[in-house]
């Protein structure tokens, strides 16, 4: 994380009068969203810490560039509440996941099949937006940014044990094995940290094995029926994914349980394991300690056929203009400056992300560009994690699972959430 | 409950207070050795309250590579501050201490003023009873939990143009009500009332008698009421995250908040921000603590 | 004897001179001065806008499907009911309540062994005051990234040092033994509120009273149990009701330290119900809430009734 002088400071020097504390209150309860000087201000919410930088200088570009809108950054609202409030921002630039597509789903969210951008998404990457759920007659979702994770491994390492990528199960086995007889520990766990095992070992064991989104398609079909004499249900079709997951810990560190995500990157970058169940955010917090570390990218394979490989997508950054936003002309504007090809690619290029086009350049960073053709080619899926309500703690049922709880009785317990939720919603 | 049994309790302690005074040199004339045994064992005792401050500072005070060796304890040599800095300008650290300041003293005195005159109308009319339900009306709210109110709060905050620092203050006064009245309550039960009478007889209105008499009075109370008051505000993160909605009027928990993110693997700069937000309110009270000890001990209970 | 014990019952005769001015227990004014109301009014409506209104809104969603936005419809009693067989939240009640007595207990025993350490006759006796109530000016969130770091790392490497296997991995990883860690780091920021509350109790027993035990010979451990305990007892009830409260809503320190885990197994009610916020649980969660309020103040009645009939024995 690098220091960025302005992006917090900007909207202050103009409204809050440090010192005057009785003005500060006052310019709190003025400080709406008054135009300034015939220029409309209109919020922006973006919240990704790690890039909150580069967006405050698409800002200052954005508001320089023409006079008619003014932009101004939100990094910290809780975006529920804005909308419980009725003052959503005007735009936001924000990951789409099950818990936004609730608000999409009741119509929160404005129509933007015109804008220019709408007809050039890629039509599988669209299908992820309507996976979560759908409006009738809207495009309410842009799909801005698509980050793709899979196993980050050690280049150096590879090489050294003249170990090759693996494609089928049974190689990345023999894989983990030659490592453990070289004294290398094969795989780097983060166990502390739930949701590490989650979007990695979870998903990937899971989203490898057979199509998550029809599964969960079932799911909400089946809803109050879910149990274990259900067509689908997690005590069946997750329970050998599950066992695999849980094998991977004869191949992790020993201290898992207690590392965290901010360590696994320290321990990656100074080469203490060969590879690391984590997206392409890791890869820039790993350079920060090791700028010369050779990673790369490969799926974990799940099955004995190469056709197999899928890689675990998520929308990492997705537009949408509220419905209840006054200013959705001058938001629509900025969106339009976001959706710039030039703006959308040198984003996705630096931070390690795919394009949402179906122009989209590649991605030529050698640490991800092997996932490219399988982004290309529309084998991936979406985090089966992240299509679990947050209501049931799936991330610490996995993290229990992960740590030696029961596979069984824990799927049961997750069939019985489940079911609990459909019958009272 | 015909009584308000909570507050019975703590009558004896209000009214003993002076007794500290007048016992101390009497003790120490008879049986004067210093126990070092005691001593010792406390001694020991209060490294644990400042290993975890120790290791606070020690981290923020290392460089990246420092930080990530693993040992909290060893020397951060050479010292590196940068880490201050850049916690400091991520947070834009003045701004949002000053708005925490300025929430915080608005709950100080909001909780003071109202729940004193609220707590001697109590007291006064406890036969009366609108005045004692009150009582109890206010007390359960102290084991009332906050999401139960807190979508009502986000809406009717945002409606009337309250989701601002004001808003927040306004909110921390009402949830520190509850225990703030329970004090001041205890500790109004045990002022003799000769001194009201007497102001009465000449001639005072009751309005007179509480600002110029019982206010004062109230003094050791206030201080531990405001110090309840400036903690609870001083280092809430959930009111200002969900009511404020402008974040450029967003307090200190807040904003740190920023380093507790998951995608941060500097632990240096994370001390750092920890010092940050823990040393406003422990450097407040190295210079106060004379008189906040006193205060408690004196008002009693709290 | 009376008039010093700060004991919690209003049976007891009052000390001369201490109530005899109450206007209404003494009858002398019958009639409220019209400014009482003007003193009481203000916190009233405020309370009831700010607190009241909000309470009873988030209680009626409780009869709904609502997620916390858009339309709802009525389900009736059916939260309810799903509520007393969904394990996640009876297991989060098991926690919290067990996390709260265990911690209870400890608040009290360390504050009052360190409250009676520090009014005796000790060398630094104001330093050492001052430093034990430092960890109740520091926030709950941040002293538990401090603690975490400490279990996760520091912790292990003493486990190490030692050879101990238990120890080698953070006690915060095991599932059974997270619940420990999260008492210590809530009881290391409760003891000082507990701990003031003591030293006041303590300071209110005049010196004589020892000092004619002494003369009758009475041992240290006698003097504790037979003196200091029944005259300190009206604060241990205090402390106890208001720890409790605190520990029962335990939130803050638990997310910064262990966020539930392992699994769920410190997973708190005020974790689970905040849920509701971000899982779109909303209406469901407000159930859970109704009836965690009730049990709350269930448990602090229950807890004066009994004390205050121990207090009336003594």
């Amino acid at each position: 994380m690098t220091a960025s002088p302005h992006f917090l400071n900007r909207p202050v020097s103009r409204r809050a009068v440090l010192g005057g504390l009785g003005a500060l209150g006052v310019t709190g309860l003025l400080a709406g969203c008054a135009p300034s000087g015939g220029r409309t201000d209109i919020t922006f919410f973006m919240s990704k810490t790690e890039v909150l930088e580069h967006f405050t200088e698409l800002i200052s570009e954005f508001n320089s560039s023409q006079s008619n809108v003014r932009v101004i950054l939100d990094s910290s609202s809780n975006i529920a509440a804005t909308f419980v409030r009725g003052n959503p921002p005007d735009i936001a630039c924000f990951t789409y996941n099950l818990e936004m597509a609730r608000f999409m789903e009741r119509g929160a969210l404005s129509d933007l099949s015109d804008v220019s951008i709408a007809s050039q998404i890629r039509p599988e990457v669209q299908e992820l937006v309507d996976q979560y759920a759908t409006y009738p007659g809207r495009t309410s979702v842009i799909p801005w940014s698509v980050t793709a994770a899979a196993v980050i491994y050690n280049q150096d390492i590879f090489e050294e044990q003249g170990l090759e990528v693996p494609r089928t199960w049974t190689e990345f086995t023999e894989v983990c094995e030659a490592l453990v007889a070289a004294g290398i520990t094969p795989i780097y766990g983060t166990y502390r940290d739930p949701w590490t095992i989650a979007q990695g070992h979870f998903d990937y064991t899971v989203g490898g094995s057979f199509d998550t989104a029809e599964f969960f398609e079932k799911m909400k079909e089946q809803g109050p029926q879910v149990g274990i004499d259900s067509s689908v249900s997690f005590q069946k079709d997750f329970f050998e994914p599950m066992e695999r997951m849980v094998q991977l810990n004869e191949w992790s560190n020993q201290n898992a349980a207690s590392r965290g995500y901010g360590e696994g990157n320290f321990a990656m970058g100074a080469g203490e394991a060969a590879m690391y169940m984590q997206g392409p955010w890791a890869l820039t917090e790993i350079e920060k300690t090791a700028p010369d570390a050779r990673l790369g990218n490969f799926p974990l394979p799940m099955t004995d056929d190469p056709d197999d490989l899928r890689v675990r997508v998520n929308l990492d950054l997705a537009l949408w203009i509220p419905e209840e936003s006054q200013k959705k002309d001058a938001a629509r504007e900025f969106l339009e400056f976001l959706t710039k090809p030039e703006v959308q690619d040198t984003y996705n290029q630096q931070f390690l992300a795919f394009g949402t086009r179906q122009d989209a350049p590649p991605q030529e960073d050698p640490r991800v560009a092997e996932l490219q053709s399988f982004y290309d080619e529309g084998r991936f899926y979406q985090g089966p994690s992240k299509a679990i309500p947050l209501t049931i703690p799936a991330e610490g049922y996995i993290q229990a699972m992960m740590t030696g709880s029961s596979i069984e009785g824990t799927l049961r317990t997750m069939d019985n959430d489940w079911r609990r939720l459909a019958v009272r919603s | 409950m015909s009584t308000p049994t909570i507050t019975t309790v703590a009558e004896p302690a209000a009214q003993r207070a002076p007794d500290e005074k007048s016992r101390r040199p009497r003790r120490k004339v008879g049986q004067e050795r210093t126990s070092w045994g005691a001593t010792i064992l406390l001694l020991l005792a209060a490294v644990t309250v400042i290993v975890p401050l120790y290791v606070t500072v020690m981290m923020s005070l290392k460089t990246d590579a420092q930080a990530v060796d693993g040992n909290a304890f060893s020397l951060p040599l050479p010292l590196d501050f940068s880490t201050f800095a850049r916690a400091w300008e991520l947070t834009d650290f003045p701004r949002a201490f000053g708005v925490s300041v300025f929430v915080s003293a608005v709950a100080v005195a909001g909780t003071v003023i109202l729940s004193a005159l609220a707590s001697y109308a109590i007291v006064r009319n406890w036969s009366h009873r609108l005045f004692r339900w009150s009582f109890f009306y206010l007390l359960a709210a102290m084991f009332l939990p906050f999401p139960v109110v807190a979508l009502a709060q986000i809406k009717m905050t945002g409606t009337v143009g309250l989701d601002n620092p004001l808003g927040v203050a306004f909110l921390h006064i009402m949830f520190q009500m509850s225990f703030s009245i329970l004090l001041f309550t205890a500790f109004l039960r045990s002022l003799p009332e000769e001194l009201e009478e007497s102001a009465r007889l000449d001639g005072a209105t009751t309005g007179q008698t509480f600002w110029r008499l019982v206010f004062p009075l109230l003094a050791p109370m206030s201080a531990t009421v405001a110090i309840f008051a400036f903690l609870a505000s001083w280092n809430d993160f959930m009111m200002p995250s969900l009511i404020t909605s402008d974040p450029a009027l967003q307090t200190l928990p807040v904003v740190q908040s920023l380093f507790q993110d998951q995608f941060t693997a500097n632990y240096n700069v994370a001390f750092a921000s920890y010092l940050m937000a823990m040393a406003p309110a422990i450097v407040v009270y190295l210079f106060t603590q004379r008189w906040v000890l006193s205060g408690v001990t004196q008002g009693a209970i709290k | 004897m009376a008039s010093v014990a700060p004991a919690p019952s209003t049976a007891r005769p009052a000390p001369a001179g201490e109530r005899k001015g109450i206007p209404g227990r003494s009858g002398k004014f019958n009639r409220v001065d019209p400014v009482f109301y003007a003193f009481l009014l203000p916190a009233l409506v405020l309370f009831t806008i700010a607190i009241t209104v909000p309470a009873i809104t988030g209680i009626v969603y409780s009869f709904t499907n609502s997620i916390g936005f858009g339309e709802s419809e009525f389900i009736g009693f059916l939260n309810y009911a799903v509520l007393f067989s969904d394990p996640a939240v009876l297991s989060s009640y098991g926690f919290t309540l067990g996390f709260s007595v265990v911690t209870v207990v400890l608040v009290n025993l360390i504050a009052f062994f360190l409250a009676l350490g520090l009014t005796s006759r000790i060398r630094f006796r104001n330093a050492l005051r001052s430093t034990f109530v430092i960890p109740m000016v520091v926030s709950g969130i941040i002293i538990a990234y401090v603690f975490q770091y400490l279990f996760s790392n520091s912790l292990p490497q003493l486990g190490q040092a030692i050879s101990n296997p238990v120890l080698s991995q953070s006690i915060l990883a095991n599932a059974d033994l997270a619940w420990i860690g999260v008492v210590l780091v809530t009881a290391w920021q409760a003891v000082p509120s507990a701990l003031l509350i003591y030293i006041a109790g303590l300071l209110s027993i005049p010196g004589d009273v020892y000092e004619a035990a002494q003369i009758d010979g009475a041992s240290g451990r006698q003097r504790l149990w037979s003196i200091t305990l029944p005259l300190v007892a009206g604060y241990i009830v205090i402390n106890v009701i208001v720890g409790f409260k605190n520990f029962i809503n335990s939130y803050d320190i638990i997310v910064g330290l262990t966020n539930g885990g392992p699994g769920t197994a410190t997973r708190s009610v005020a974790m689970t119900i905040f849920t509701g916020f971000t899982g779109g649980d909303y209406a469901y969660q407000m159930a859970n809430a109704a009836i965690f309020f009730l049990i709350a103040i269930a448990i602090a009645v229950l807890q004066l009734r009994v004390t205050r009939g121990r207090a009336a024995i003594r």
